[in-house]
């Protein structure tokens, strides 16, 4: 089992790298995330803290498009290009394939999120960071990938068409991301604590605050583990139809 | 080797294979003759463990598909119809990958690569990233994945459709090579092929068998009839006259071109030494005399149209 998840990753990282949206997803990430941190944060201006804090504020909106576009090769290219038959003829499990095929989107994500690493380098240069909080950020960034790539795998894993895979991932998680986070300050009473449970900006700015939260961990960890069995499941069906 | 009982499936409403039954012995080359859309590619479905059949059972290997899949898989050499394949990736990579997912350690993977790559004669596209290969050479990756595990079965859908001539060729002498090694079963809707690869074929229309045997066999189920191609030098009514009066003659089709007569006989025995005897008695020169096979064209046709109820 082991040994073909290991081989399904090692494939799947080799094809997003070989692929130009591999490139353009990264670039793209980079790019808009480098202009939020100079243009809107003004994170390096004269007297600010050195912190993390406004610089990857606005990530994970930027992650909604992002990371759907990040998985939509996945399953959907193995059904449309008829890869899908050979992998389910030799011997490797439903399983096995969907959790090859995510560890690769999150070795991606985490060669991806490395490139901000010159943030908190360029902060130690200038000024005298708090290395705790940083690390907290961090954290919460690899929990968003976590549970976002699930979400995204899962929608990857319902069509053979890239693009439809792509707004299936990106609409919906846009869509409970901005929307949560407008009505958690509209609502009151227990409408609020229940939406404050799935707000995933409030999650994620814990984090950023520097706050590691059992609660936080556990949410992102959990949505990633349903969001993945769903996939399997998916991909079981595909073969009695 | 491959036991297959009531195999039926349904897609929706549609049913695809309607209560199929066939067996494939070891040392064995079987032919899984029929039209397009016949129930071939759904059948080698089932059996490779890629769909579960609604209702029946088959056996691969002594294993079930359905509970037993993994068992399936890893005795099986699936080649599917399409030949999908990474085009990203180069040939040594994929059949690496391939070689890993059937669980071969390190040094067995080189050297089962090795042998597949002479097998298939794939050492000059070895490096070569797939996407750029032609249709023959992915063909031959495909062949040669579905030999990497040294399999027990090999289970190859259309192998030919879409290759020139020379390509065709290859493949046919290829698989007559593996078949000493492998019981192969093999699907295609061409029977010239069929014919000159197969010990022995089952012919599927719309989900169910409709004739299986030796090629021997299904020839001998053609007609009693044999016929006889002959042309004579003489004056066509003589010719004629001469020829029905053979013992044994049912019919006699007969057409001209210049002083020779083209005959067409059909008798219940072969006629022919009848007829070049005739001749010798009667003078007339002999351009041409030979015995009609009966094809299993004939036999294909024939058969399709029974299925069909009688009507063409």
């Amino acid at each position: 089992m082991m040994r073909n998840v290991m081989a399904i990753m090692q494939r799947d990282v080799l094809s997003l790298f070989c692929s130009p949206i591999g490139y353009i997803v990264m670039a793209g990430f980079w790019l808009v995330t480098g202009a939020l941190a100079v243009w809107n944060a003004d994170a390096f201006g004269p007297g600010k803290p050195a912190t993390l804090r406004d610089i990857f504020m606005w990530t994970p909106f930027i992650l909604t498009i992002i990371v759907p576009a990040m998985c939509m090769r996945s399953l959907s290219e193995e059904y449309r290009s008829g890869t899908f038959e050979t992998l389910m003829t030799a011997p490797v499990s439903d399983a096995a394939m969907v959790l090859g095929k995510y560890l690769a989107a999150l070795v991606f994500y985490v060669i991806m999120l490395a490139g901000t690493l010159i943030y908190p380098l360029l902060m130690a240069a200038f000024g005298n960071p708090d290395w705790g909080e940083m690390a907290a950020v961090y954290i919460g960034l690899l929990l968003l990938g976590i549970t976002f790539t699930a979400i995204g795998m899962f929608a990857s894993s319902l069509t053979r068409d890239q693009a439809v895979a792509w707004i299936l991932g990106a609409m919906p998680l846009m869509l409970l991301v901005l929307s949560v986070y407008n009505l958690v300050r509209r609502v009151e009473g227990w409408q609020r604590e229940f939406v404050q449970q799935i707000n995933i900006i409030g999650r994620f700015s814990q984090f950023a605050r520097g706050q590691l939260e059992t609660s936080g961990v556990v949410f992102f960890l959990a949505v990633a583990a349903l969001f993945l069995f769903l996939t399997v499941k998916v991909v079981e069906s595909r073969r009695w139809r | 080797m491959i036991e297959v009982r009531n195999l039926t499936k349904y897609f929706g409403q549609r049913c695809a294979v309607n209560g199929i039954s066939f067996t494939v012995d070891e040392d064995t080359i079987v032919g899984f003759l029929g039209p397009n859309g016949a129930g071939k590619t759904t059948t080698i479905r089932i059996l490779t463990g890629y769909m579960p059949p609604t209702s029946g059972t088959a056996r691969v290997a002594g294993y079930d598909v359905l509970s037993q899949s993994m068992q399936v898989r890893s005795v099986v050499g699936y080649l599917p119809e399409s030949v999908p394949l990474y085009p990203e990736m180069r040939v040594r990579e994929y059949l690496d990958f391939r070689g890993k997912l059937r669980g071969l350690d390190g040094g067995q993977r080189q050297a089962a690569i090795s042998r597949v790559v002479e097998r298939c004669w794939l050492s000059e596209a070895y490096h070569r990233p797939i996407g750029q290969l032609s249709k023959g050479f992915r063909q031959r990756v495909g062949l040669a994945d579905a030999l990497l595990h040294s399999p027990k079965v090999l289970i190859l859908d259309e192998p030919t459709v879409g290759l020139d001539p020379t390509q065709v060729r290859e493949t046919r002498s290829l698989l007559r090579e593996l078949a000493a090694d492998h019981p192969i079963l093999f699907s295609s809707h061409t029977l010239s092929e069929v014919e000159a690869i197969c010990k022995r074929i089952l012919i599927i229309h719309e989900g169910r068998i409709i004739a299986s045997g030796t090629v021997e066999e299904l020839k001998s189920q053609v007609g009693g009839e044999r016929r006889v191609l002959a042309e004579l030098k003489g004056p066509e009514a003589d010719v004629a006259a001469g020829v029905r009066k053979l013992p044994d003659v049912l019919n006699v089709r007969v057409a001209t071109d210049g002083p020779w007569t083209r005959l067409d006989i059909a008798a219940k025995r072969d006629a022919s030494q009848a007829v070049s005897e005739l001749a010798a008695s009667r003078g007339w020169a002999v351009r041409e005399l030979r015995q009609e096979q009966p094809s299993l064209e004939d036999f294909f046709v024939k058969a399709i149209i029974a299925a069909r109820g009688g009507t063409r």
